[in-house]
């Protein structure tokens, strides 16, 4: 039933609210019978299926919420590696540069000037 | 480093190309020269502007991003000073007699002609007597693409003489940065090892800023904020009660009133004038539950760049979590998101808002940013 339930709030957070309710009507119809069939009391069915839709919601807003931040990230990689050349060279490792130390003053022009420098790289 | 903007760039329908051949206006004799920090926010804008080789601010405004066109067949003297368009607070007092118009949404013009004339209005609110010669420094949301930055300086052309786009995170942590405890010790500056989270109207920006100018993965944009909470207690509202009439402008100011994340905090009763009667509504789980969607989206994020920092940077990272902008007001989220990451084990986080100044911060990092910057940083805009 969870699993119906993660996929019914995927689609209605797809704007795909027909397939969304179809499988309300069918799969989770079923699959709510089938789950309140196994749990003793009325009450407890209640508590596990409100439990089980709480737990969905949260699964899928999640997972969407780091698909948002991730598609664009590897969407860039993908497109860096398929350029011509890049099969030949090495996956470099992501090197992080160390946080300026303090007392390391830096203005702020030194600032616009690595942005310029970044903004005139062509971009992947 | 190049002066004009010399690239062709694609058409962009609305406004005249930021590049052409023609001379650039030469100011006249002895115009002074101004400096402008602009934040051009989707819901507020905020200028600052102070004169080179000063640190005096000599305008500061906050001004709401909505142009007012005034409509056909207003009666003489509604309007003050038969004015034809109206902007900021002046025109939403005046809704009933003009048409509303949004220059920017999710951080990016979406009406160039309107953005024109917001440029026009943020010119003359720095320079009532129009004489200067204007250099403006202003935000972009973080990762903002090379048409929404044409699209910003094409709404500039004629207006300001030189301009910088620089992502807006950066300059929060600019203005955020107290320049005269920077060497003091024990004072940590925001620029050298800080994470800030920027939730405006139309985006939510998260920057690592560690003492570089961020690359393009240290900085994320996500277009979920004030907006798509207003829109999300706007359809719970809907729902609930039904032919409430009530406008979208309404709802984000009961939004800005009572917005709040974490637990459920009812009763949560807002009065508010329904067809001309008072009534009480109860809203507690309808904002509580917007909010919270605003932290959902935020966390991964926030975690994806705590991930990236360096292993020796990362525990003073965590204690520098600063969170600005309108979404800063939320009650509570900065002791959420601080417990959210000490519940998944970070070690000892420190989350805090910005402060009352949270609406100033981005623009007085760009009025830094404008002092600061070299003749030859500058872009000029040819027109």
């Amino acid at each position: 039933m969870g699993r119906v339930y993660r996929r019914i709030c995927f689609l209605k957070a797809e704007g795909r609210n027909g397939e969304a309710r179809k499988i309300e009507d069918t799969d989770l119809v079923a699959a709510v019978a089938e789950a309140r069939g196994s749990v003793g009391t009325e009450i407890e069915a209640e508590t596990r299926l409100s439990q089980v839709k709480a737990e969905g919601e949260a699964l899928v807003t999640e997972a969407i919420a780091y698909a948002e931040v991730l598609v664009p990230m590897l969407t860039d990689r993908l497109r860096s590696l398929a350029l011509p050349g890049a099969a030949a060279a090495p996956a470099a490792p992501v090197k992080r540069r160390k946080a300026e130390a303090p007392g390391e003053s830096r203005g702020i022009a030194d600032f616009i000037d690595e942005m310029l420098a970044q903004d005139d790289k062509p971009s992947h | 480093m190049p002066t004009a903007t010399v690239e062709k760039q694609p058409a962009l329908a609305g406004l005249p190309p930021s590049t052409s051949v023609t001379s650039p206006p030469r100011p006249a004799a002895k115009a002074a020269t101004l400096l402008i920090g602009l934040d051009l926010g989707t819901n507020k804008s905020c200028v600052l502007a102070g004169s080179p080789g000063s640190s005096d601010i000599t305008v500061s405004k906050v001004v709401p991003s909505v142009v007012g066109y005034v409509r056909d067949g207003i009666v003489d003297g509604i309007i003050t000073g038969n004015a034809q368009i109206l902007f900021g607070e002046e025109a939403l007092r005046q809704m009933l007699h003009v048409e509303l118009v949004a220059p920017l949404a999710e951080g990016v013009i979406a009406r160039p002609d309107a953005a024109r004339d917001f440029m026009q209005h943020i010119r003359l609110l720095a320079d009532p007597s129009g004489n200067a010669d204007i250099r403006a420094v202003v935000g972009v949301p973080a990762n903002a693409g090379e048409q929404s930055r044409e699209q910003i300086r094409r709404s500039a052309l004629g207006i300001f003489s030189r301009i910088l786009l620089i992502p807006e995170p950066f300059l929060a942590a600019l203005g955020f940065r107290d320049d005269a405890r920077v060497k003091q010790p024990g004072y940590v500056d925001p620029v050298v090892n800080s994470l800030f989270i920027d939730i405006g109207g139309g985006t939510s920006d998260l920057c690592l800023v560690q003492g570089y100018f961020p690359t393009r993965e240290d900085q994320i944009s996500i277009p979920f904020a004030g907006d798509a909470i207003d829109e999300i207690i706007f359809g719970e509202l809907n729902r609930t009660y039904p032919n409430n009439g009530l406008s979208k402008i309404t709802i984000r100011e009961i939004k800005e009133a009572n917005a709040y994340v974490g637990p459920s905090r009812k009763p949560l009763e807002v009065k508010v004038v329904i067809a001309g009667k008072g009534r009480t509504l109860e809203l507690g789980d309808a904002v509580g539950n917007a909010c919270n969607v605003l932290i959902d989206k935020i966390y991964p994020a926030l975690t994806t760049l705590i991930a990236s920092a360096s292993s020796d940077s990362v525990v003073t990272l965590l204690q520098n979590i600063i969170i600005t902008g309108g979404g800063s007001q939320i009650r509570g989220i900065d002791t959420v998101l601080q417990k959210r990451l000490a519940d998944d084990g970070y070690e000892s986080p420190k989350v805090r808002v910005a402060g009352q100044d949270f609406q100033r911060y981005v623009a007085l990092g760009a009025l830094k940013a404008a002092r600061a910057a070299r003749e030859n940083q500058w872009q000029v805009l040819l027109a």
